[in-house]
C-alpha cells in the first residue's frame, strides 16, 4: 500500500496578514527575473560561495546534521564551482542573530525561518525573496498540501518548508494500566482519567509552561473542540473576537484543569526540557507535544526501552456539545528555509534550497526522525509502529490549525503567550484573557 | 605584697576566660568558614557530577548523586566534536589580550583621572561610568554595523575591542578607590627626584596598586572567557569563536544534551580556576611587594 | 609638582586611546539608541519618526513599571548585601590559619558561567525533586512552594542565586582593598593595644570606604541593567512577575519585534542609571578623601 500523504490541510488564518488570501503559490508570475537566469549559473566556470546559517549543530542534532553535510557535500560535488558555507547557532541564539543581521541588511543567502507571523516583517522589509518558481518547478506537487501557505504573504510563497508536526497527546500505557485506565474519547472521560491520577497520587499532565507555547497548545485544543476550528481561526486572525462563548469555555475549562491539579507541580516555572523529563521518567502520566518528539519514544537510546514501548499517544477528546471534530488537529509546518532577497547568489542560492528540500525529504525520517513537509512514501521506508500510526492520522485530518503563536504577529503572539502563562496561573480571568487577546490582535 | 598576691589569680582567671571565650569564638568561626566552603566548592562538585550523566539521570537523580556508570563518553563526545581546541585557542589569546589591554589602559585613565590635575577630568571620568549603563542587548546592532562598515565583522578585532570597551568602565571604578586612597606623599619624594609621569607611574603607582590590578585582571578574565553574546552576533566562522559557543553545539532545536554541555563548561572552567589560583596568590603578592615601597 | 602632574601631553597620552576606543564602541550604539528611540521599528523594515510617542507609551506602561521596581528591588538587596560580602572579606583578610585557602575556594563560583549557575539553582529549585524541596520535605514541610512558578516568589527566589553569583566579585575587591592597607599601619595600631575589631572598625573601614562607595554604584548599575540568570531560569515569568527593564527590553525588541520601543527602554534604563549612580555619589560624598599618612 502506497502511504502517500496529501491533505487537504487547513492551515488557520495562513500568512496572518487580514485580508490577505493568498494560496496562489503558482499564478504569481515571478517578478524578480528568477525565471530567466534559472539554469543559466550552472555553466562550472565562476566560483560561487553560498552561506547557509541553520540551527542544527553536530552535538545534539546529530541526525540532522548529518543530513546537512551529506546534502552539502553532494550538492558541492554536483556543482563543483559552489561552496556552502554553514554557520550553526542554537535556536534563541539563531532569532537574535537573524534580527541583527537583518537590521544590518546583511542576512545569509540561504537561512532557516518559521511561518506566518516571524516571517512576515522580513517579508515586509523585503528581505526574503519569493520561492514561487520554486514550487512550479521541479518540487511541484511535492509538498503535502497547505503546507507552503503558511510561508505565503500576500499570494507569493516566502520560505519552503522542512518540517510537518501535530501534537498528539502521548500517555504511558503503564501508568494507565496500572490505574485500569482506558484512553479517554471524550472531554468528560478524560476529566474522570485525570482525577484518578490525580488521586492515586500521579501527576497526570506533564506541562512546562515557562515556555508559554506548550500551554497554548492546550488551549487551542480546548478552543477547538468547544467552538471549533472556524471560530478559533476567526478570533486569531482578528476577524472575530476572542469573547466568543466557545472560546470562553474553553480558557474556563484550561483553569479548572489547573484546579483539579492536572498538570504537574509549578509547572507555570518548568521548561519544557524539564517537564519532558517527568514524562520520560514515567512520573508524569501525559504529555501533549509536537510529532518532533517521537525519536524519544521509539529510536533514543539514551531513553529506556522499556518506557519507549509504553509510550502510545491519543487524540484529544472531543467535548459534549462542542463544535470541534476529533480529527481536527493543531500542528503544522516548522521551520522552512528563505532565500535572502539581496543575496548575490539569488538563483545559486535557489537552486541549492531546491536540492536540499528534495534531499531533505527523503531522508530527514529515518535519519533524524524528523517528518518532513515533502510527501513520504512511507510503504518503503521502514518506520516505527508509532511513526505509522501519526502518519495515517495526518491523512485523516479534517483540519490542521497553526499553532497560534507562530500565526500571530510578533507582538501579538507575546501577549497570547503572556496571557497563556497567566491564564494556567490564574492570574488572569478568562474575561482578562479575552480582551487582551482582541486588544492586541486588532493593533 | 599581698594586694599583689591577690590580684594575681583574679587576673590569671581573667586572661583564661576571655582565652577560653575566644578559642569558643574560633571555633564557632571556624566552624561557620567551612561549612560556607562547603557551599562554595557544591557547584564545582555539582558540575562534575553533572557532567557524567545523560539527560535522564540529569533530571531524574540528586543533583548530588553520582550515576551508576559515569559518562565519561560525555567528555569524549566533547572533545571530538568538531573545532573545540580551535575554539579553546581563541578564548585563552582572546581573554588574554583583551584582559591586559583592559587592565593597563584602564590603570592609565584612572592615574590621568586620580593624580593628575587637568580641567575636565571630573567629566570624563563622567563619560567612562556612563558607559557602563548600556544594557548589552541595546549594543548589538548598531555595533554589528559598525563592525560591518569597517570590515571588522567576523573578525577577532571586533571581540577584543568589545571586550576592552565595555569592562573597561567598570575596572576603572574598581581601580578609582584604589587610586584615590594612594598616598600623596610617594609622588612628591618622587617629583622631587626629578621623576617624570611615566616613570613614576610605571615605576611607583604600577607596582604600589598590583594586588587591585590582579583583582581587576581575574574580573576581567573570567568576563571575557565567559562572554558569548558578541561571539555570536559578531562572529560567523568557526575559525575565530571562543568556547563559550561550544555549549550551543549541545543545544537542538528539540532537545538539549545536558551531559554534554556539562563536559563543555567542565572542561572550560579548569583554564580559568587553574589561573583564578595563580592570579589569587598575586593579589597578596602585590601588595608585600607595595608595602616595602610605601 | 603640579607641572608635572599637569602635563597635557602625558594625560591626553593616557587618557586619550581609551577614551576614542569607548566613544567609538559604546558612545555610537548609546547615541543610536537614543536615536532609534524616537522611532517607530521593528529592526527590519524602514524606520518612521514618531518623536517621543515610545516614552510617553512607556510612562504609561504598567509592565515596564513593575519591571523597574523589580530592577530597583534587586538594586537595593545589592546595595545591602555588600555589608555582609564586606564582613566576609574582612575575616579572610585576618591573619587566621587557612585564610588564603578558604578565600579561593570563596571566590570559586564566581568563575562559573550565568549558563552553569542556572541549570544548578533550576536544580535547587525544581518544585518536585530539587534540592530545597526535598530538604524541606524531609524536615516535615508539606508541600513547600514551587519556587519559580508563584509570583510573590519568583523574584526573592531568583535574587539568592543572584546575589551569590556576585559575591566573589564584591568579596574579592573589598580583600584588595584590606589588603592593600600598608601593614605598618596596622602593626603600629596594633602596638598601640587596638584590638583586632579595633583595627577593622578605626582603620581599615574608613579606608575602605572610598571603595565600598564605588562598589555601591556597581552594585546598582549592575543590578538596575541585569538580565543573565532571570532570562535563563525564568524569562521574566510567570507572567512577567521577574520581569525586569533589561529583560522587558529584549523581549519588546526581539520577541515582540518593536525595536523602536525597546531601544527607548534601554535609553530610559541608561538614564535611570544615570540618576541613581548621581544620587548615591551626592549621598555618600564626603569632603575628606582618605589618604595614609
Amino acid at each position: 500500500m502506497l502511504l502517500t500523504l496529501s491533505l487537504a490541510v487547513v492551515v488557520a488564518g495562513c500568512g496572518s496578514n487580514n485580508g490577505n488570501n493568498g494560496n496562489a503559490a503558482s499564478n504569481a508570475p515571478s517578478s524578480e527575473g528568477a525565471t530567466e537566469s534559472q539554469g543559466t549559473v550552472d555553466t562550472g566556470g565562476e566560483k560561487v560561495t553560498v552561506n547557509f546559517m541553520h540551527l542544527w549543530p553536530e552535538g545534539v542534532s546529530a541526525g540532522q546534521n548529518k543530513i546537512v553535510n551529506q546534502i552539502i557535500d553532494s550538492y558541492q560535488t554536483e556543482h563543483p564551482n559552489v561552496t556552502i558555507k554553514q554557520e550553526v547557532l542554537d535556536n534563541e541564539q539563531y532569532k537574535s542573530k537573524l534580527k541583527v543581521l537583518s537590521a544590518s541588511n546583511q542576512l545569509p543567502d540561504v537561512g532557516v525561518t518559521w511561518a506566518a507571523g516571524f516571517l512576515q516583517p522580513y517579508v515586509e522589509g523585503n528581505l526574503f525573496t519569493p520561492v514561487d518558481d520554486l514550487l512550479s518547478g521541479e518540487l511541484n506537487g511535492k509538498f503535502v498540501a497547505g503546507t507552503t501557505e503558511a510561508y505565503a504573504i500576500n499570494g507569493k510563497t516566502y520560505a519552503l518548508p522542512l518540517e510537518f508536526n501535530i501534537a498528539p497527546v502521548y500517555y504511558n500505557k503503564a501508568i494507565f494500566e496500572k490505574n485500569n485506565l482506558e484512553i479517554p474519547q471524550t472531554y468528560e472521560q478524560f476529566k474522570t482519567v485525570v482525577k484518578t491520577l490525580s488521586d492515586a497520587g500521579v501527576a497526570p499532565i506533564a506541562l512546562g509552561n515557562k515556555d508559554r507555547w506548550t500551554g497554548s497548545l492546550w488551549y487551542m485544543y480546548l478552543a477547538d473542540r468547544i467552538a471549533g476550528q472556524a471560530t478559533l481561526a476567526g478570533a486569531i486572525n482578528g476577524s472575530s473576537s476572542f469573547t466568543d462563548e466557545g472560546l470562553m469555555k474553553a480558557a474556563t475549562e484550561v483553569q479548572s484543569l489547573v484546579d483539579v491539579n492536572a498538570f504537574v507541580k509549578g509547572f507555570n516555572g518548568l521548561s519544557n526540557e524539564e517537564a519532558k523529563s517527568e514524562f520520560l521518567n514515567g512520573k508524569a502520566a501525559m504529555y501533549m507535544m509536537g510529532t518532533w518528539e517521537l525519536p524519544n519514544f521509539t529510536t533514543n537510546e539514551d531513553i529506556p526501552q522499556e518506557f519507549r514501548d509504553s509510550v502510545g499517544f491519543f487524540k484529544f477528546p472531543t467535548v459534549d456539545g462542542g463544535k470541534g471534530d476529533i480529527n481536527s488537529w493543531v500542528g503544522g509546518p516548522g521551520v522552512g528555509l528563505f532565500v535572502s532577497e539581496n543575496s548575490k547568489v539569488k538563483d545559486e542560492a535557489k537552486k541549492f534550497v531546491e536540492y536540499f528540500v528534495t534531499k531533505w525529504g527523503e531522508q530527514s525520517v529515518t535519519g533524524a526522525g524528523v517528518i518532513p513537509a515533502t510527501k513520504v512514501d512511507t510503504s518503503a521506508l521502514e518506520l516505527p509502529q508509532l511513526y505509522i500510526d501519526l502518519f495515517n492520522e495526518m491523512n485523516k485530518a479534517s483540519s490542521i490549525t497553526l499553532f497560534a503563536d507562530v500565526q500571530m504577529q510578533a507582538s501579538a503572539a507575546e501577549t497570547h503567550l503572556n496571557m497563556i502563562q497567566a491564564l494556567f496561573g490564574k492570574a488572569a480571568t478568562p474575561a482578562k484573557f479575552a480582551e487582551e487577546h482582541d486588544a492586541a490582535i486588532a493593533k | 605584697m599581698t594586694t599583689i598576691d591577690a590580684g594575681r589569680p583574679l587576673a590569671g582567671m581573667a586572661r583564661r576566660r576571655t582565652g577560653v571565650g575566644r578559642s569558643l569564638g574560633m571555633v564557632l568561626l571556624y566552624a561557620v568558614l567551612i561549612i560556607v566552603a562547603a557551599v562554595q566548592l557544591f557547584p564545582l562538585v555539582w558540575l562534575l557530577f553533572f557532567s557524567l550523566k545523560n539527560n535522564q539521570e540529569v533530571f531524574n537523580l540528586p543533583p548530588l548523586s553520582l550515576p551508576m556508570n559515569p559518562r565519561w563518553e560525555n567528555y569524549e563526545k566533547v572533545w571530538s566534536a568538531g573545532n573545540i581546541d580551535v575554539y579553546f585557542l581563541n578564548s585563552v589569546w582572546i581573554t588574554i589580550v583583551a584582559t591586559a589591554l583592559t587592565v593597563v589602559l584602564a590603570s592609565l585613565v584612572t592615574y590621568a583621572v586620580t593624580r593628575m590635575r587637568w580641567k575636565g577630568s571630573k567629566f570624563v571620568l563622567g563619560l567612562f561610568m556612563v558607559a557602563m549603563m548600556i544594557p548589552v542587548h541595546s549594543t548589538l546592532i548598531p555595533l554589528f554595523s559598525l563592525f560591518n562598515d569597517t570590515g571588522l565583522i567576523n573578525h577577532p578585532l571586533a571581540l577584543i575591542l568589545s571586550y576592552v570597551a565595555f569592562n573597561m568602565p567598570i575596572t576603572i571604578m574598581i581601580l578609582l578607590g584604589f587610586y584615590y586612597a594612594l598616598p600623596r606623599e610617594v609622588e612628591e619624594a618622587a617629583i622631587i627626584d626629578g621623576c617624570s609621569v611615566n616613570r613614576m607611574y610605571f615605576r611607583i603607582v604600577f607596582p604600589m596598586t598590583a594586588s587591585v590590578l590582579a583583582t581587576t585582571a581575574i574580573i576581567n578574565m573570567i568576563y571575557n572567557w565567559n562572554e558569548f553574546i558578541f561571539v555570536n552576533t559578531f562572529i560567523s566562522s568557526d575559525a575565530y569563536k571562543t568556547l563559550t559557543v561550544g555549549v550551543q553545539n549541545f543545544i537542538g532545536q528539540y532537545t538539549t544534551d545536558w551531559g554534554a554541555i556539562g563536559a563543555t563548561l567542565m572542561i572550560s572552567i579548569l583554564p580559568i580556576l587553574i589561573t583564578f589560583l595563580v592570579l589569587s596568590d598575586r593579589i597578596v603578592e602585590g601588595i608585600a611587594a607595595g608595602s616595602v615601597k610605601g | 609638582m603640579d607641572k608635572v602632574l599637569s602635563n597635557k601631553k602625558m594625560i591626553a597620552l593616557y587618557v586619550l586611546p581609551s577614551l576614542l576606543l569607548i566613544l567609538a564602541i559604546v558612545y555610537i550604539p548609546i547615541v543610536l539608541t537614543a536615536y532609534y528611540g524616537l522611532h517607530e521599528w521593528n529592526g527590519i523594515g524602514a524606520m518612521k519618526f514618531v518623536g517621543l510617542d515610545n516614552y510617553q507609551e512607556l510612562l504609561k506602561d504598567e509592565t515596564f513599571w513593575k519591571s523597574a521596581w523589580h530592577s530597583f528591588m534587586l538594586a537595593i538587596f545589592s546595595g545591602v548585601s555588600l555589608i555582609l560580602y564586606l564582613i566576609v572579606a574582612i575575616v579572610l583578610a585576618a591573619r587566621i590559619k587557612g585564610a588564603n585557602i578558604f578565600r579561593k575556594i570563596y571566590l570559586i563560583p564566581m568563575l562559573l558561567s550565568s549558563v552553569a549557575i542556572a541549570q544548578l539553582w533550576l536544580k535547587i529549585f525544581h518544585p518536585s525533586n530539587g534540592v530545597l524541596n526535598s530538604v524541606l520535605e524531609s524536615i516535615g514541610f508539606e508541600n513547600p512552594p514551587a519556587w519559580l512558578a508563584e509570583p510573590s516568589i519568583v523574584l526573592y527566589a531568583l535574587f539568592v542565586p543572584i546575589l551569590w553569583q556576585y559575591a566573589g566579585f564584591y568579596i574579592l575587591i573589598y580583600y584588595a582593598a584590606l589588603k592593600n592597607i600598608p601593614a605598618s599601619l596596622e602593626e603600629a595600631a596594633k602596638i598601640d593595644g587596638a584590638s583586632a575589631w579595633q583595627v577593622a572598625w578605626r582603620i581599615k573601614l574608613p579606608l575602605v570606604m572610598e571603595v565600598f562607595k564605588v562598589t555601591i554604584v556597581l552594585a546598582v548599575v549592575g543590578s538596575l541593567k541585569y538580565f543573565d540568570l532571570i532570562f535563563v531560569m525564568t524569562d521574566g515569568g510567570p507572567n512577567g512577575s521577574s520581569e525586569v527593564m533589561a529583560s522587558y527590553m529584549y523581549h519588546q525588541a526581539f520577541r515582540a519585534y518593536d525595536f523602536g520601543y525597546g531601544s527607548a527602554i534601554g535609553f530610559f534604563l541608561l538614564v535611570i542609571c544615570l540618576i541613581a549612580t548621581w544620587l548615591i555619589r551626592k549621598l555618600t560624598a564626603s569632603k575628606d578623601t582618605i589618604q595614609y599618612s
